[in-house]
């Protein structure tokens, strides 16, 4: 890189969905979210970078990577349930062609769809060769990307550390999940919904992560207070660095209101072809028990707060994409250059967002940032894109402070994963851990069919963890799925428990459920201790 | 189908969590052992005796079971198994009993629970700088055994003018008054609605 710029910046996506594998059924609803960020995300965002990098354009993102997504893009079911998935879109959308041929504006916008769906089935199959993990680690070792590694199923660790060794566990088998995919430890971590709590640090540190990230007054609030807020990491006192969410450029991508993802010209996310349809012509299309749903195909504009919908101008929202590029940008110059003066360093600002939020809620969402890289890199020189790493290695000296706990969720404690709707879960997860305690130190040496059933009820407890369940309780769409999963991963826990303890595992009915929870096959029942 | 969780552990239990700054959750399991061992350490004064929960803010001190800054009880109904606690001050170390407090005042601890600290809720009061070098490691893993170097504050950049100074307090008053008012009416900036889809 050139010379030190006026500033960094230091965008983060974050990937993650929950694990939802049903080979029991042959469609299953909540298996959709896989993918649509498939074809609305993944694939998108890296059609942006590896366009980048073709036409030399000098970019810097972080993403996460969580361990069960990673599981997921690796799952041959799911993968060939992909493939049906875009075909049956496929489908419909090219009788959607047929339908509005005498509709100009609805048929162009068929056709786009059609256009983009066959691209997206091209790039998945050929392309990367049904590799998207392969894919994001090429870009990777380019140096272009740094990828990081999340809890091992996104559990809320500041509410598991009531029992430590359900955190060391998360934490480990995701580092060792990281290894295995890409043959190297992962540098950083995103704490799942950003959740620290002072100490966790020394968990990150055995782990060997060096740098994770923190709401904004994880770091406005911590002790001391740091010199430079949130526009510098500072190094916890085990020498881990915490960066922090910076307030101004979340605002403007984030909010639904302020933000530039409710401009009128972009795409209406609830709008959907799926209500709009005549039932029976959309019926195969729709949810697998004949329910109308979405279908991913969206032919209105935001417009406004109206149920009078225009439709949706593509050549218009991508112009809007652009300004909004050119509008962020220009804030991040000014920010930059009002900060650089009070500081012996250049400021970085860190601007964190859920990756499903581009392509998936904001239809434009990968454009803009791919106008926001090119931009970044052609017509200015002050604000530089940045990974964490290439900071650290450039600022060796940190000040250090104990960060705050706090989380990124609403009111940014513990209260969207502890509150009325979702408390009952606790005593369960951390009897499992206590227990799963008790079982690995008991079942040490323990081969065949006992190791067997020891791994499996790691993989019961931590699929139980994920903080995916609390969230869906605590928002109330979609809540009967959350409490099905806890539970069901519980009582999966709770009777192999029981059968390792009286040594009668029921064969048979292990291997079933080493089939369906079979994410981390490698998992090392040591990471329980 | 749906599997049924264990509606009690035979485990007598009292957790504690943090919710935020200003609240705890307490979730309790006692067994009937537990409960007669109560009953008989009481005898008579089991009559009108009530279930608290009582708790200790041990901040910052090594708990001696005598030594606590205050304790506060509240009054639970065993069968209830979870209750929220509103807290007076954040940043605090508490644990608290849980145990049958007799009409003479005596009372028998039938658990103790776990020690919990409460977030922050404001900035730090302490401005003191210590600063470190770590040196990054590219593609292995850290030595977590290696010494950590602690250097010198570095210097401001240059001395700043009285106009910037304002402008960096009054930056920092915003700041500070955007997070607490934040955390007051509950709209501290969060992720726009996701998950289910």
């Amino acid at each position: 890189m050139s010379a030190q710029p006026t500033g960094y910046l230091c965008l983060v996506l974050h990937c993650h969905l929950p694990y939802v594998r049903h080979p029991e059924h042959d469609r299953f609803l909540e298996e959709n979210w896989l993918y649509e960020a498939i074809s609305d995300t993944y694939l998108p965002l890296l059609r942006v970078m590896n366009g980048l990098v073709r036409d030399g354009v000098d970019f810097r993102l972080t993403i996460t990577l969580s361990p069960p997504l990673v599981s997921m893009l690796r799952d041959p079911l799911l993968l060939s349930r992909y493939e049906r998935h875009i075909n049956r879109l496929i489908e419909l959308v090219s009788k959607e062609v047929y339908r509005t041929a005498y509709q100009p504006e609805f048929h162009r916008l068929a056709t786009m769809y059609l256009e983009r769906f066959l691209q997206m089935r091209n790039a998945f199959t050929n392309e990367h060769g049904r590799d998207l993990v392969g894919a994001f680690g090429r870009l990777q070792d380019l140096g272009k990307l740094e990828i990081i590694t999340c809890g091992a199923t996104h559990g809320f660790l500041p509410l598991l550390n009531v029992v430590p060794s359900a955190v060391r566990a998360q934490l480990r088998t995701a580092v060792a999940h990281y290894e295995d995919t890409f043959g190297r430890p992962p540098h950083g971590i995103w704490l799942p919904e950003c959740g620290y709590f002072p100490g966790l640090d020394e968990v990150l540190r055995d782990a060997g992560i060096q740098f994770f990230f923190t709401e904004s007054h994880g770091l406005l609030y911590a002790d001391p207070r740091p010199r430079y807020g949130v526009h510098a990491p500072v190094f916890c006192p085990t020498g881990v660095a915490a960066f922090a969410r910076d307030l101004d450029s979340s605002k403007q991508v984030w909010s639904a209101e302020e933000g530039y993802p409710g401009d009128p010209a972009y795409r209406d996310y609830y709008r959907d072809a799926g209500w709009d349809l005549d039932y029976d012509y959309i019926r195969p299309y729709i949810q697998p028990d004949g329910k109308r749903g979405s279908t991913g195909i969206k032919y209105y504009r935001i417009t406004g707060k109206t149920d009078q919908k225009q439709v949706y101008d593509r050549a218009w929202a991508l112009e809007r994409a652009a300004d909004h590029a050119g509008n962020f940008m220009f804030n991040r110059e000014r920010q930059v250059e009002w900060l650089s003066p009070m500081m012996d360093r250049p400021p970085i600002v860190v601007a964190p967002y859920d990756a499903e939020l581009f392509g998936h809620w904001w239809f434009e969402g990968p454009e803009w940032l791919d106008y926001l890289f090119r931009k970044l890199h052609f017509d200015q020189q002050i604000v530089k894109p940045i990974t964490p790493a290439e900071y650290l290695e450039r600022h060796e000296i940190n000040q250090v402070c104990t960060p705050c706990g706090s989380s990124w969720g609403h009111k940014g404690y513990h209260e969207v994963w502890l509150n009325g709707g979702n408390d009952w879960i606790y005593r369960h997860l951390h009897m499992a851990a206590r227990r799963m305690e008790e079982l690995t130190q008991r079942f040490a040496h323990a081969d065949g069919l006992s190791q067997r059933a020891l791994a499996q009820a790691g993989r019961e407890m931590l699929l139980a963890q994920s903080s995916d369940w609390a969230f869906i309780m605590k928002t109330g769409t979609m809540v009967e799925y959350a409490v099905k999963r806890t539970k069901n991963h519980i009582a999966r826990f709770t009777r192999l428990y029981e059968q390792l303890r009286s040594n009668r595992v029921d064969a048979g009915w292990l291997k079933d459920i080493e089939e369906k929870d079979n994410i981390f096959p490698a998992l090392d029942s040591r990471n329980f201790s | 189908m749906t599997s049924d969780l264990p509606d009690k552990y035979g485990r007598t239990e009292l957790v504690l969590m943090v919710m935020d700054p200003l609240h705890l959750f307490a979730y309790w399991e006692v067994t009937p052992e537990s409960l007669q061992e109560a009953q008989d350490a009481l005898g008579a004064e089991m009559d009108g005796a009530r279930a608290i929960v009582r708790f200790y803010d041990i901040s910052l001190i090594h708990f001696d079971g005598t030594n606590a800054h205050h304790t506060f009880d509240i009054d639970i109904g065993l069968e209830a198994r979870g209750w929220y606690v509103p807290l007076w001050t954040a940043e605090k170390s508490y644990c608290a009993d849980l145990g049958f407090v007799a009409r003479t005042g005596r009372f028998h601890a039938i658990v103790r629970s776990n020690v919990i600290h409460t977030p922050r809720a404001g900035v730090s009061a302490r401005t003191d700088e210590r600063w470190m070098r770590v040196k990054f490691v590219r593609r292995r893993k850290p030595d977590r055994a290696r010494p950590l170097e602690f250097v010198p504050a570095p210097e401001m950049p240059r001395r700043l003018s009285p106009e910037e100074l304002r402008a960096l307090e009054e930056r920092l008053a915003r700041e500070k008054a955007l997070a607490a008012a934040q955390f007051g009416v509950g709209t501290m900036p969060s992720s726009p609605e996701r998950g289910p889809r």
